[in-house]
């Protein structure tokens, strides 16, 4: 039997590791942890369901990927277009909103409302945003409006969109950053098989980061320059990233 | 030039007693007017814009009356009614075809309100994407020399949101007072005016009306008494209209007549 050549056998054995401690290291399933965010929402606003709602990868559509609640069986999955009803409203505009009559809005009551089963009188919706991009909407359902500062009831949507939000974003990079460093091995040892392989996955992703596989394909090629080189690429980069922590923190 | 009262208080009625906003031009960046709805009357002109990628600067513009796909751009233009029954509305639809190249559209649908000279434009509308942040700077700064008052909802989530947090805009939140020609200035912007937007009865789509809560439907009170002022003191820049509105502010004194 024909011996590997050393550099695939690694590159195997890398490919085991990564494998085994992918899930592992992926941020406590954003799954979860959006569950959880329902969930709370729905007991904190004493709603009868609270769900949340993402775009699809080309914006056409929302999908309901995580709800709690009445109706949350027959709503996750479900999907609307996101120029229509409340939920396309909110992520037109980017502007919270509230319904206190829902029966009276002709475009809502054939929406969302008769496919899950469950019509509700009034809905709270705020939009999911990172500063990269819009990402969807959370909704509440007819939440308890007698609790004690009910009327502060959209800020601490907000509130709990925000951290949808990141765990979404941390999410989304977490897998972006895996094909990236998978790129840069692939990259760097060119004509194996993982390198065909990822070429092939890559070919059918549709929401890869071009910028940041472009950035990995760079620091693969960086490895032929000398010493001196890798020295400048490491002050330049480290520069650009302070330079973006410090403006992060002035827009907060 | 338009001089304020230096000597004497700036009252409410010495800024709009016995205005309409007759010979006013104000522009609702939004989802369209619907013009047959009673609370609006009648739209002055509409231009609906949409992505088109095939086109240089990848916005299709086609003047002409068009409908509201939502409902919303109906409501802000009732609202602007209230405190300005004779302004001229102008419909700028950017809103619900589909959400591709949105932030490119509402740019354009700002530019086209600065270009025509409309002096009041409302925006229930933002974008917290940071691409967006120095076009809409710019088209604001552009706004802002020309006279041109933007009036924008802030929305309630922590990111960005912009135009409504520049300092040139008019950025309004709702309080939950229900005086429509009632307001609040805010000493701590970026949300500078609080006026009515919560548990309000609006227009909505296909004639009809909802009770619903939102800044967006804050904005677009302000819009209308901004329009009312300009109507009785036209060429007031931006600056002075602040000016009058701190003045007669429901938590200000000068509001009652001195």
């Amino acid at each position: 039997m024909d011996e590997q050549p050393p550099q695939r056998a690694v590159l195997t054995e890398l490919a085991a590791v990564l494998d085994n401690l992918g899930p592992a290291l992926d941020p406590v399933g954003s799954e979860g942890l959006l569950r959880s965010i329902t969930a709370t929402a729905r007991e904190i606003f004493g709603a009868a369901a609270c769900s949340l709602a993402l775009l699809s990868p080309d914006q056409s559509e929302l999908v309901f990927t995580t709800a709690s609640g009445e109706g949350a069986d027959s709503v996750l999955n479900l999907r609307i277009p996101s120029n229509q009803g409340i939920a396309g409203y909110v992520v037109m505009s980017e502007q919270p909103i509230v319904v206190s009559d829902l029966r009276q809005d002709p475009r809502f009551a054939t929406d969302v409302a008769d496919s899950t089963g469950y019509v509700p009188q009034a809905i709270l919706a705020v939009p999911v945003s990172s500063p990269r991009r819009l990402l969807g909407v959370i909704e509440v359902l007819d939440r308890d409006t007698t609790r004690p500062a009910a009327d502060q009831d959209m800020r601490l949507l907000s509130v709990f969109a925000d951290q949808a939000g990141l765990a979404i974003e941390n999410s989304r990079a977490f897998s972006e950053l895996g094909r990236a460093t998978l790129r840069a091995v692939a990259d760097a040892a060119p004509g194996t098989s993982l390198a065909d392989a990822l070429a092939e996955a890559e070919a059918e992703a549709d929401d890869v980061d071009e910028r940041l596989l472009a950035l990995a394909g760079l620091f693969a090629e960086l490895k032929q320059a000398g010493e001196r080189e890798h020295e400048l690429a490491l002050s330049i980069v480290s520069q650009v990233l302070r330079y973006t922590r410090g403006r992060a923190r002035r827009r907060t | 030039m338009t001089a304020l009262p230096v000597t004497g208080e700036i009252t409410r009625d010495w800024a709009w007693g016995g205005a309409t906003g007759a010979g006013v031009d104000v522009a609702v960046i939004d989802s369209g007017i619907d013009a047959s709805h009673r609370f609006v009357g009648h739209v002055e002109s509409a231009v609906a814009l949409t992505y088109d990628s095939s086109l240089e600067d990848q916005v299709r513009k086609v003047e002409g009356p068009h409908g509201d796909l939502f409902g919303h751009g109906t409501a802000c233009a009732g609202i602007i009614r209230i405190a300005a029954p004779d302004c001229r509305l102008h419909s700028i639809r950017v809103l619900g075809e589909r959400l591709t190249g949105k932030g490119v559209v509402f740019a354009a649908g700002l530019e086209w309100a600065i270009e025509h000279g409309f002096q009041v434009v409302n925006m229930s509308l933002s974008t917290g994407k940071e691409d967006y942040f120095s076009v809409f700077h710019e088209l604001a700064d552009e706004a802002y020399f020309k006279g041109v008052m933007l009036v924008c909802a802030v929305n309630n989530v922590a990111g960005a949101s912009y135009p409504s947090e520049y300092a040139s805009v008019f950025s309004v939140a709702a309080h939950d007072a229900k005086d429509p020609f009632g307001f609040d200035y805010n000493p701590s912007p970026p949300a500078e005016f609080g006026a009515p937007g919560i548990d309000v009865e609006i227009a909505w789509s296909a004639g009809s009306t909802i009770v619903t809560t939102g800044n967006s439907f804050a904005a677009p009170h302000i819009a209308g008494l901004i329009a009312r002022i300009l109507s009785k003191h036209p060429g007031l820049t931006p600056f002075q209209m602040k000016t009058v509105l701190h003045a007669i502010a429901d938590n200000a004194r000068g509001r009652d007549g001195g």
